[in-house]
């Protein structure tokens, strides 16, 4: 069985207001079910892995393998349904569908899975009644923070990924929200035996996370960028 | 859940900007299709304006007029021809058919008075292939009965076996003074039939024969006679006048026997409509020969082909400032939704993330467009079917041009497609936004 994940040789270059940057990763991998925090001491960069693991940008040198296929030898909608299949995606600001129901939230991500409305109903239905969420159909901006975010993680785990990417998930939210959103994630990542890629600069993560990484991003000019990098 | 929720769901998130941008869209294809369907009909109705008759004589000042005070009745013809003139010229060999006709009185102020032949009824059609059909009753026979036309039925409620009374002349046209128009109490016309709508003037004119009108007129001469003599002997007192004369077919004399129009048909092969000796005889009248007096001649078709050119010009620009409208009401959609785009980003950029390709986005807002452009033709042709018949009712108040005004099927559908192909063009700028919408930075946490 192939890694959930698999980064080989990852360079690239990018600007970040006057400043370019280029981030470094020789070598990454994250078997399935595996749960990993990433930590960046400068704290730059980590989004732009993420969007590279996810496809939304190509890297410059270096391969990446999600379950075993170089994502970015898909193109075009086989790439966005590759993702939309078998990447999960959690965020800071929760990046719901507003003017949605949360149910509706929840199904848009089975749609563009590819399944039909009656499993999006089945499956969406039986994962936020399992999360607790009572109001489904309510619109997901008049839910409380933390129901928005439980109901971001019920989106990213509705297709049952290989791979889950979360982006500082507990950033927008209480010590108490954090701490019961936390659990919820890791748990279902378990459960789901998906791997969870995990980037914070929240201190008090460390401890839930048994393999920790440290990303590394300089400053392009130091470590001589390559001609044509993105943000020229 | 399917693409179709996630454009409704944007479309109600801007019901405002929505319905607007659709109502412009719905005035816009209104506008064009109640335009075309009124030029289309009133091409119809001028069209047929001729119906079987070749030439139209009358001793206006000009064919043009001539058509239209002996077609469509805009004014009474002034200068009479004398029957004895019609008469010799009916014979002519060359004539299949001639039939005389007295114009310039009218019913209730409203409605001409056409005097006729009664080979008006059996000779003449309305349109060249379609007789004249009677809703009830029959043709006039005898003096003094009367066939209306449908509008004129419609709207008094006459109907046949009821009398009405005729007017002297036109009292909107020819004012007051000498010879001002009167109402004729005394005679009273029986309406004996009522005709089916032709779609033309002859649904608001009253019809009736040549010694009915020509009746009235010897009345009239006789009366001004009598007050003539009122006036040298005054002993010879008022209530004398009051005794009414009494007028009938035998108190007419030639000098009364006046008519305004000729519809000619010149003779010409078996079930062809154009003639062979047509060229030569409209030649010859308008040299002033066959017919005694001399007279004005008119091919009807040529002479609306004139008005046409003229109205078909106006409602060319008209047509155009429609489009450009329409094409407006393309830019309004255009407008709307690249607007949205600055709210939707955020949305694109998540559905991105969630499996969706650039070219799905590109057709959920494609689609948006497509549908506010089908909206708006939808609701566009209901706005048009009203408007039309509210045309329809102008027209026919203010021109006597009877209009058909049902929209016309073609034009209906090339509309509702142009203004969806238009609809989509407009969706394109947008739609092309969201195609190139970055999701990394549209993603980034907010603050």
């Amino acid at each position: 069985m192939s890694a959930a994940l698999n980064i080989t040789g990852l360079s690239f270059s990018y600007q970040s207001g006057e400043q370019p940057f280029r981030l470094d990763l020789p070598s990454l991998s994250l078997a399935s079910g595996e749960q990993c925090l990433l930590t960046a001491a400068s704290g730059r960069g980590k989004s732009t892995l993420l969007a590279l693991i996810a496809g939304l940008i190509d890297p410059h040198r270096g391969t990446i393998e999600v379950a075993g296929t170089n994502i970015h030898s898909l193109h075009g909608h086989k790439r966005d349904l590759f993702r939309g299949r078998h990447i999960g995606m959690i965020f800071q600001t929760f990046n719901l569908l507003q003017g949605f129901t949360a149910l509706e939230n929840v199904k848009a991500a089975l749609m563009l899975a590819g399944h039909s409305p009656r499993v999006q109903q089945e499956k969406a239905k039986a994962l936020l009644d399992r999360l607790g969420i009572a109001r489904q159909g309510a619109l997901v901006e008049t839910l409380s923070v933390g129901q928005q975010q439980r109901v971001a993680v019920a989106r990213a785990m509705a297709v049952d990924p290989v791979l889950v990417l979360a982006d500082e998930p507990t950033a927008s939210l209480d010590p108490e929200n954090a701490v019961a959103a936390m659990d919820l994630i890791q748990g279902l990542c378990r459960e789901k035996n998906a791997a969870l890629l995990c980037v914070s600069h929240d201190p008090s993560m460390a401890s839930r996370f048994a393999r920790r990484e440290a990303l590394n991003v300089g400053e392009a000019a130091a470590s001589g960028a390559p001609a044509g990098g993105a943000g020229r | 859940m399917t693409d179709w929720t996630i454009i409704l769901r944007s479309m109600r998130a801007r019901l405002f900007s929505t319905a607007t941008t659709v109502a412009t869209v719905a005035v816009a294809v209104a506008l064009m299709l109640v335009l075309l369907t009124m030029r289309d009909a009133a091409r119809r109705a001028f069209d047929k304006g001729g119906g079987n008759m070749h030439l139209l004589l009358s001793r206006d000042a000009s064919p043009l007029v001539s058509i239209l005070n002996g077609l469509y009745y805009v004014n009474s013809p002034r200068a009479p021809i004398q029957f004895r003139e019609y008469e010799q010229f009916a014979t002519n060999p060359l004539v299949e058919w001639a039939i005389p006709m007295q114009l310039g009185d009218s019913y209730r102020a409203r409605y001409p008075v056409v005097a006729t032949a009664p080979e008006f009824f059996t000779k003449f059609k309305p349109e060249p292939d379609a007789e004249w059909s009677f809703e009830s009753g029959y043709p006039f026979a005898v003096d003094f009965e009367v066939v209306i036309g449908a509008e004129v039925a419609r709207e008094t409620g006459l109907k046949a076996g009821q009398w009405i009374t005729l007017t002297h002349g036109f009292p909107a046209r020819d004012g007051g003074g000498a010879g001002a128009a009167h109402e004729h109490d005394q005679f009273k016309y029986t309406v004996v039939g009522v005709l089916n709508p032709t779609g033309q003037a002859y649904d608001r004119a009253v019809f009736t024969n040549l010694m009915s009108t020509w009746i009235i007129h010897a009345h009239d001469r006789i009366e001004k006679a009598h007050a003539g003599e009122d006036e040298h002997d005054h002993d010879h007192a008022h209530h004398d006048h009051d005794h009414e004369v009494v007028t009938t077919a035998a108190d007419v004399t030639d000098e009364d026997k006046k008519i305004t129009n000729v519809f000619v048909r010149v003779k010409g092969r078996e079930g062809s409509d154009s003639s062979a000796v047509l060229p030569m005889v409209f030649d010859r009248l308008r040299r002033g020969q066959l017919f005694p007096g001399g007279v004005t001649v008119a091919q009807p078709k040529q002479e609306l082909d004139k008005v046409w050119s003229i109205v078909g010009n106006v409602d060319r620009i008209i047509i155009a400032i429609a489009a450009a409208v329409l094409l407006s009401s393309g830019i309004a959609i255009m407008l709307a939704l690249y607007n949205s785009m600055e709210q939707r980003r955020r949305q694109i950029a998540v559905l991105r993330v969630l499996g969706a390709s650039r070219g799905r986005v590109l057709g959920l807002v494609l689609t948006e467009s497509a549908v506010i452009g089908l909206l708006g033709a939808a609701a566009g042709v209901v706005l048009a079917a009203v408007g039309a018949l509210v045309a329809a009712t102008i027209m026919k108040r203010e021109v006597g041009l009877t209009i058909d005004p049902t929209l016309q099927p073609v034009a209906l559908i090339l509309v509702a497609i142009g203004t969806i192909v238009l609809a989509c063009l407009a969706g394109l700028v947008p739609a092309l936004a969201a195609y190139n919408t970055s999701v990394m930075r549209n993603l980034r946490p907010i603050g």
